[in-house]
């Protein structure tokens, strides 16, 4: 027996030297437990702790025992920002410079547009188990399908994964008459089916309780990456969970917007200044809407509303699980959404032409399109810009665009490595790409240069253990920056400048300059006010782009919005007084009845 | 924002429109013996109107159009009516009521025994007219807007309703077969209509009761006799399944009990009889239904039991203000 555990630490020991890592058991005993709990398109003010009224108790209780980030960027869309939190590494290097759905023909074959995670890369779950970790993942994964690019090929020791980007929540159904099939992996290997009473949220939640329970008694600690399809359209959830509010959301996204402005303020997480963006112009007034419409489009955000919901009841179960097994107060939680909340209608995009294929295939698969239907298996609902632009409460724009809306998420960390205040909030700048170093560093591993004999690309970026630590209020110094391209919009922000160039309507197709301190809703472009701070910042861009392997597409999901989008005009409330004015009411003395 | 909504106006409100007028197919039944039938107490927009047509053919040995659907041994009655009447739907102390009144008209044939003497005859003109309230007392509130309509769904409902038909209709005291009864009578009953699953068209399944007790007044010139009838017992239940979105079945059984007739002293027996049968229902378009039934007793072997079968065919019109101001607004 002492003979095989000493064969068994010697194989160990050689195995970290010949990859180049090493890992520090800390004087304390066990390192902690990570796990990252990523919620698919949910938005910055989706959470109660960032000022929804969204009834999530357990989200919420990790803030108020961690610490909540109110400057923290992710990418414009899921796979992008999935690919730089495994990675550390930018997109545009690590394979995601586009999604794999939307690759330009001038980004096909080249290196860093692979449309999945390539392998030039190494992941936190590859490094992790180098360093003594047990690694599981549950959910969507949404980088790669072949046998060298699923979960268990990047690293995860046991996994329940989607491999696509969304799907429903019930079944094995897909979006697309070429593509009808939801891929499925469990533990390396491809799934014919789905287990039985398959949903998903707490299938991923019991698979992922049922790992950690099987390893338990070992002494290893674990990294699980739990990657939920939720929020993602389409908003399927179980009956119990889909009335829990109804009737709330029939006053609209204005005044739901003011409301969560509102609790932002009480929460700190804005300044007492801010103001909301201005809303989408091609988003209608609340007010003017019949009775029925507010009804039927505030049934999509009571289904929003309920998916995440049901989301935080199983994240409560997942913690009360760590609990239960004394491993909570050893476990380091992230939490945040991956990208901007959901404004684009997907099924319109996709399904939405009569006479064409994959019109003919939602009729056969997601024509569940009765009011009292939605949620279920082949219904097919998402909530639209203009409760998006709730979820992205105070800023403007959504998923896919790179306004404060499309990038900018909440951040929760809790567990041992915060010496913060609980419950305290931090401004700092962070980044999504900051999450690998974080680990590494509270897993006391370390960033090889080469990995199985390839030299990695350099990691964009910054732990936060001095920010956790309190001796940083950011992990960037003043001259650091971060940047974005994506669908050929980009952006890059230095300190409180932020440099936009977007596509029309929702940009101007030319560069744009904002000061978010000052305007963080992007109201007022300062670029003709500035050229000296445009000029600054354009030549970040070209650094960002000569050191990422930018390639800007040729074609983009957004070429053609400005002829599908109606006129831009400002938003001006009560404008046109035509339909807004109230009926006049003379003065009783003066009113009589008609003179026969 | 045209644009916007266009999702709302194209899939859901049409749907709703249909939704809002396919509710109100409330009719108290004037041929008793076949029940209200399936899917008789849904509840629909408050304001909404309807008026029903009700053809139907039936055969047995009862008067089709008695409440108390007293056989009489050896007889032989051929009905062929139609009913007309009118409804509305609206609130009453914050419940969703239903006031309605039906017309039954036609000719009943038939050859009956009674006290040594034959009649055979035909009856035909106008029957009792039938007023009946209802109002929900168990269930959700009644549906005031679209918004409402929504967000119904009948889970598990309870009404309480009350008829009383009043003795105007054709009525010859020569003869057993009549299409007035030539008495007051009426019914309280607590119609139940219970969700089973989702409450979504084309997957809408139900299970439905009418338990209800039918008092009659005394009939003192029935052929010159005086008739005493005890108060009958019917029970009807429906278990109802929508096959695609606008057609929908049901398998019906209705019981029957009680209603002992005594004519002149002399008694008859009470009523222990079985009915089963179907019923199918179609949406026409967004004002229009249409259903057909076919029932028949069972256990009805005996002389004295009631047998009795036939056909119904039952079209429904209705309309709502609000819905027909957007039909005319969509067809700009």
């Amino acid at each position: 027996m002492k003979k095989n555990l000493l064969i068994a630490s010697i194989l160990s020991l050689t195995v970290m030297v010949v990859s180049g890592q090493t890992s520090q058991q800390p004087p304390g005993g066990k390192r902690p437990n990570i796990v990252i709990i990523l919620a698919d398109d949910m938005g910055y003010s989706d959470m109660g702790m960032f000022g929804s009224e969204i009834k999530t108790p357990n989200m919420d209780a990790l803030a108020l025992d961690g610490v909540r980030f109110t400057n923290f960027y992710t990418h414009a869309s899921c796979s992008p920002s999935r690919s730089m939190l495994l990675s550390g590494v930018d997109s545009h290097l690590n394979g995601l410079g586009n999604m794999d759905e939307w690759t330009a023909p001038n980004q096909v074959g080249k290196p860093g547009y692979e449309g999945n995670l390539n392998l030039s890369v190494t992941t936190i779950p590859q490094l992790l188990k180098d360093a003594g970790y047990h690694t599981y993942m549950v959910g969507k994964w949404h980088m790669g399908k072949s046998p060298d690019k699923i979960p268990a090929a990047r690293g995860f020791e046991r996994d329940f994964s989607l491999l696509d980007g969304a799907g429903s929540y019930w079944d094995m159904t897909n979006f697309t008459a070429l593509t009808p099939n939801s891929l499925y992996t469990e533990d390396g290997k491809y799934l014919t089916k789905l287990p039985k009473k398959y949903y998903a949220t707490q299938t991923y939640t019991d698979k992922l309780i049922s790992y950690i329970d099987a390893d338990h008694r070992d002494g290893k600690p674990f990294f699980a990456y739990v990657s939920h399809q939720a929020p993602h359209d389409p908003y399927h959830l179980p009956r119990d969970w889909r009335d829990r509010h109804v009737g709330q959301y029939d006053y609209g996204w204005d005044m739901l917007r003011a409301q969560r402005l509102k609790r932002q303020k009480e929460l700190g997480i804005v300044p007492d200044s801010t103001n909301l963006a201005e809303r989408m112009w091609f988003v209608p007034e609340y007010s003017l809407l019949a009775p029925a419409s507010r009804a039927v489009l505030g049934r999509k955000m009571e289904l929003y509303a309920g998916l995440v919901e049901n989301m935080d009841f199983h994240i409560g179960r997942l913690v009360q699980h760590l609990k239960d097994i004394g491993e909570y107060e050893n476990t380091v939680f992230i939490v945040f959404g991956d990208n901007g909340a959901e404004g684009t209608d997907l099924a319109k995009m996709i399904g939405g032409t009569p006479g064409t294929r994959d019109y003919l295939y939602f009729a056969s698969k997601w024509s569940q399109t009765d009011i009292n239907a939605w949620g279920d298996p082949g219904s097919y609902v998402g909530y639209g810009a203009g409760w998006a632009q709730v979820s992205m409460t105070p800023f403007s724009q959504y998923k896919g665009w790179l306004g404060e809306g499309g990038i900018r998420n909440a951040l929760i960390v809790s567990g041992p490595v915060n010496k913060r205040k609980k419950g305290s909030i931090n401004n700092g700048l962070m980044s999504i790409a900051d999450i690998m170093p974080t680990l590494l560093d509270i897993a006391g591993a370390e960033y090889p240069k080469n990995y199985k004999g390839k030299e990695l690309p350099p990691m964009i970026g910054k732990s936060w253990l001095k920010v956790l630590s309190g001796e940083a209020e950011s992990p960037r110094a003043k001259q650091d920056y971060l940047a974005w391209e994506l669908f050929g919009n980009r952006a890059v922000r230095q300190g409180d400048w932020k440099l936009r160039w977007e596509f029309t309507p929702l940009g101007k197709s030319d560069w744009e300059l904002y000061n978010l301190a000052d305007d963080p809703n992007e109201r007022k472009d300062l670029a003709a006010a500035n050229p000296g701070k445009l000029k600054e910042m354009l030549a970040l861009w070209d650094d960002y782009v000569k050191k990422n392997n930018v390639i800007i597409p040729s074609r983009s999901v957004f070429e053609g919005l400005y002829d599908q989008l109606p006129a831009r005009f400002p938003v001006d409330p009560g404008y046109p007084p035509l339909i807004n004015k109230r009926q006049y009411v003379p003065p009783k003395e003066l009113m009589t009845n008609p003179k026969q | 924002m045209k644009q916007y909504l266009s999702a709302v106006s194209s899939l859901n409100v049409r749907n709703l429109i249909i939704i809002a007028l396919m509710l109100i197919i409330s009719w108290p039944n004037v041929t008793q013996a076949q029940g209200d039938g399936p899917r008789f107490y849904w509840k629909g927009l408050m304001g909404t109107n309807a008026v029903p047509v009700i053809g139907s053919s039936l055969s047995g040995n009862a008067n089709p159009m008695d409440p108390s659907n007293t056989p009489i041994p050896g007889a032989s009655f051929e009905a062929t009516m139609a009913t007309v009447g009118y409804a509305k739907m609206l609130p009453i102390f914050k419940r969703a009521a239903l006031v309605s009144v039906i017309v039954p008209m036609g000719r009943i044939s038939g050859d009956v025994s009674l006290g040594g003497l034959k009649y055979k005859s035909m009856a035909r003109g106008y029957g009792d007219p039938m007023l009946q309230m209802g109002i929900n007392i168990i269930g959700p509130k009644p549906i005031m807007n679209i918004p409402d309509m929504i967000r119904y769904q009948p889970k598990f409902s309870v009404d309480i309703i009350g008829s009383l038909a009043i003795p105007i209709g054709e009525y010859d005291n020569t003869t057993p077969i009549n299409i007035g009864q030539n008495r007051w009578y009426g019914r309280i009953g607590a119609p139940i209509v219970w969700q089973l699953g989702a409450w979504v068209p084309g997957r809408r399944t139900t299970l439905e009761f009418l338990p209800a007790v039918w008092l009659m007044s005394d009939n003192n010139d029935f052929v010159g006799k005086k008739m005493h009838t005890e108060p009958m017992y019917q029970v009807e239940a429906h278990l109802t399944r929508d096959f695609m979105e606008r057609l929908w079945g049901s398998l019906d059984v209705i019981s029957y009990s009680g209603g002992k007739a005594t004519i002149d002293g002399v008694e008859g027996s009470s009523l222990s009889n079985f009915g089963v049968g179907g019923t199918l229902g179609y949406q026409i378009n967004e004002n229009m239904q249409v259903n057909a039934s076919y029932s028949s007793t069972i256990n009805d072997n005996k002389p004295e039991d009631l047998k009795m079968d036939g056909f119904r065919i039952t079209i429904i019109y209705g309309w709502h203000k609000l819905v027909e101001g957007m039909r005319r607004l969509k067809n700009e």
